[in-house]
C-alpha cells in the first residue's frame, strides 16, 4: 500500500504539468463544450427556482396585485394575439436599435479621436465626464421643448444616455495603448496612421467593447424612459396603459419582453466580443 | 584590413531631464559584423539603440548610417526582450506589419521566405499566444529580417529565454546574419558569456553616465555557429578580463545596489 502511494505521486505531478500546459495548445473543444453545457443548465436551474418562488409569491399576495407566472404567460399570448405586443416591440426595437447604434458610432469616433488627439481629449474629457454623471432625466423637459414627443426625442434620449459609456471608454482605450507596441511600431517606421489603425485602435477594442456592452444596456432603459415621458408609444407605453389599470398579468408580461431584449442583446453582444477579441484566450 | 563603418556615433552625448546618460560615446558598426554593448543595467545601452534607430536624436555628438542620420525603420530594425508581437494579428501578419511599402503579393512572398528561414513556416497562422517564448523571438526575429535590414539592432532579445533556448536562438542569430551580405547587427547584453559567443567585438560600458570603458576584438575565428568559442584556449583569460571590469564598473556606481555592499565588505 505504501509503496503504490508513492509511485503515485510523480504521475500526480506530471497530471498537474500536463493540465497546466493545456492552455498553451488550442483548446480543445470538448471541456469547452461541456462547461457551455454545464452553464446553461444551472442557468435553466435558475430560471426554474426562479418561476417557483414568483408562482409561491404570486399566491400570497392578495388576488390583483400580483400575476403568478402562468397567468403571465396566458396574458403573452393574448397580447401576441390580439396584435397589440409586435407593433410596440417593433417601435421600442426601431427607438433602442437606431439610438444605440448611432450612440456605438458616434461614440467610439469621438472617444477614439480624444484619446488620438492630446487636446481635444484633455479640452473635453471633463465635460464628457460631467455630462454621463448628470442624471439625463433632467434633460428630458429641453429635449421635448427642441424636438417636440416624436421620433427624434426618442433616439436622443436613447443616444444621450448610450454615448457616454462608450465615449469614455473608447477615450480611455486609446490612452491605454502600449507603449512598447508603439515604439515598435515606430522603429518599423511605420507612419502614425499605420500606427493608430495597427496597433493603438484594436489594443482599444477591449475598452471599447466594455464601453458599448454598458451603453447597450443604458439605451434599453432610456428607450423605455423616452416612451414614458414623450408620446406614449411602444413596450413602455404598454407599461404605463397596463400599470395605470393595475392589469398585473399584462404588465409583467411586458417586462418579461423587456428582459428578454435585454438578454438577447448582451448575449449578442457577448458572442462578438469573443469573435472580436479572440486573441485574448488562445 | 579596416572595414569601412556603416553605423557610426561620434562623441554622441544624451541627457534626459540635464542627466547625462551616455556621453562621448565613439563607435562604429560595419555591415556584415557582430558589435556587442556589454553593461550593468541603466549604463545607457537601450538608449544608445534608440539613438542608432533614429528614434530620438543625441544631445551631442553625430550619429550617422551610411553618412546620414538614421530613420526609424530606414535601414535599421529592432528586436527587444518582450517580444513585441502585436497579439491580435497572426504570426505572417506580424512579420508582414514590417513591410509597409511592398504591393501585397511581395508582402505574402516576402513573409513566406523569413517565416521559412527561422523555422516557423507551419505557423504561419497562429496567435502570438499560442508560442513559446523562443518562438515569439523567432517571430520577432523574422519581423525584423523581413525588410531586409543594413543593421540588426537587438536589446536583450534572449534575456527572457530558458538557457536552452537562448543557446538555440544564440546560433540561430549567428547563422541567420553570418552569411555574405548579411545585417550588421548591434547586440546588447549584460551577459559575459553571450557577448563572448556572439561577438567580434564588444564594448565595455560604465554606468551613470555610460561610458566607454574598453573595446575587445575576438580572436575566435567564424564561423562561430560551428565551431564553439567556448572550447578555444583564450576564452577563459577574456571571460576574466571581461568580469573583472564589469565588476569593477557596477562597484564603484555609487547608485548601485553592489556599491554598498562592496564598501561594507571592505571595511
Ligand atoms: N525616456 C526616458 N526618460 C528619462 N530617463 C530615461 C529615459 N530612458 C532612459 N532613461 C534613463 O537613462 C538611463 C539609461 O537607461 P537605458 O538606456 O534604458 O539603460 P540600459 O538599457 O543600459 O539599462 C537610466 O538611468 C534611465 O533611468
Ligand atoms: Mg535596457
Amino acid at each position: 500500500m505504501g509503496e503504490r502511494t508513492v509511485t503515485a505521486m510523480p504521475d500526480r505531478s506530471e497530471a498537474r504539468t500536463q493540465a497546466e500546459d493545456a492552455p498553451r495548445a488550442r483548446g480543445p473543444a470538448v471541456p469547452g463544450a461541456e462547461t457551455a453545457l454545464g452553464t446553461a443548465l444551472l442557468r435553466l436551474g435558475f430560471l426554474g427556482l426562479v418561476l417557483i418562488v414568483w408562482a409561491l409569491a404570486a399566491r400570497a399576495a392578495p388576488p390583483g396585485l400580483f400575476a403568478s407566472p402562468l397567468a403571465v404567460a396566458q396574458a403573452l399570448g393574448r397580447l401576441v394575439a390580439e396584435g397589440r405586443l409586435l407593433p410596440a416591440l417593433g417601435a421600442s426595437l426601431q427607438v433602442y436599435l437606431l439610438g444605440t447604434g448611432l450612440a456605438i458610432v458616434a461614440g467610439a469616433a469621438l472617444g477614439c479621436a480624444m484619446g488620438t488627439f492630446r487636446l481635444l481629449g484633455r479640452t473635453l474629457d471633463i465635460y464628457v465626464m460631467a455630462l454621463a454623471a448628470t442624471p439625463r432625466v433632467a434633460f428630458i423637459p429641453l429635449i421635448i421643448v427642441a424636438l417636440g414627443l416624436g421620433l427624434q426625442a426618442k433616439l436622443l434620449i436613447v443616444f444621450l444616455g448610450a454615448v457616454m459609456p462608450v465615449i469614455l471608454n473608447a477615450y480611455a482605450g486609446v490612452r491605454a495603448a502600449d507603449p512598447e507596441l508603439v515604439e515598435m511600431a515606430r522603429a518599423t517606421g511605420a507612419s502614425r496612421p499605420r500606427i493608430l489603425r495597427h496597433v493603438v485602435l484594436p489594443g482599444a477594442l477591449p475598452y471599447l467593447m466594455t464601453g458599448i456592452r454598458i451603453g447597450a444596456t443604458i439605451g434599453l432603459i432610456n428607450t423605455v424612459v423616452a416612451e414614458l415621458y414623450t408620446a406614449i408609444s411602444g413596450l413602455g407605453g404598454l407599461l404605463a396603459v397596463y400599470g395605470s389599470r393595475f392589469r398585473m398579468a399584462e404588465y409583467l408580461a411586458v417586462v418579461v419582453v423587456l428582459a428578454l431584449i435585454g438578454a438577447a442583446v448582451t448575449e449578442a453582444l457577448r458572442l462578438i466580443e469573443k469573435r472580436l477579441l479572440r486573441w485574448r484566450e488562445a | 584590413m579596416e572595414l569601412k563603418p556603416e553605423l557610426g556615433l561620434r562623441q554622441v552625448g544624451l541627457r534626459f531631464g540635464g542627466r547625462p546618460v551616455v556621453e562621448g560615446i565613439d563607435l562604429g558598426v560595419a555591415k556584415g559584423e557582430v558589435l556587442v554593448l556589454l553593461g550593468p543595467s541603466g549604463c545607457g545601452k537601450t538608449s544608445l539603440l534608440r539613438l542608432m534607430a533614429g528614434l530620438i536624436a543625441p544631445n551631442a555628438g553625430q550619429v550617422t548610417l551610411n553618412g546620414a542620420p538614421p530613420r526609424p525603420g530606414q535601414g535599421t530594425a529592432m528586436v527587444f526582450q518582450s517580444y513585441r508581437l502585436l497579439p491580435w494579428k497572426t504570426v505572417a501578419q506580424n512579420v508582414a506589419f514590417a513591410l509597409p511599402d511592398l504591393a501585397p503579393a511581395a508582402v505574402a512572398q516576402r513573409v513566406a521566405e523569413v517565416l521559412a528561414l527561422v523555422g516557423l513556416a507551419r505557423v504561419a497562422d497562429a496567435l502570438p499566444a499560442q508560442l513559446s517564448g523562443g518562438m515569439k523571438q523567432r517571430v520577432a526575429l523574422a519581423r525584423a529580417l523581413a525588410p531586409r535590414p543594413d543593421f540588426l539592432l537587438m536589446d536583450e532579445p534572449f534575456a527572457a529565454l530558458d538557457a536552452q533556448a537562448r543557446e538555440l536562438m544564440q546560433m540561430e542569430l549567428l547563422r541567420l546574419t553570418g552569411a555574405q551580405g548579411g545585417p550588421g547587427v548591434v547586440f546588447v547584453t549584460h551577459s559575459v558569456d553571450e557577448a563572448l559567443v556572439l561577438a567580434d567585438r564588444i564594448v565595455l560600458l560604465s554606468p551613470r553616465p555610460g561610458r566607454i570603458l574598453a573595446r575587445v576584438e575576438l580572436p575566435f575565428a567564424a564561423p562561430r555557429w560551428r565551431e564553439d568559442p567556448r572550447s578555444h584556449p583564450a576564452y577563459a583569460d577574456l571571460r576574466a578580463r571581461l568580469w573583472a571590469q564589469l565588476r569593477d564598473a557596477v562597484l564603484n556606481d555609487p547608485q548601485s545596489d553592489f556599491h554598498r555592499a562592496a564598501a561594507d565588505l571592505r571595511s
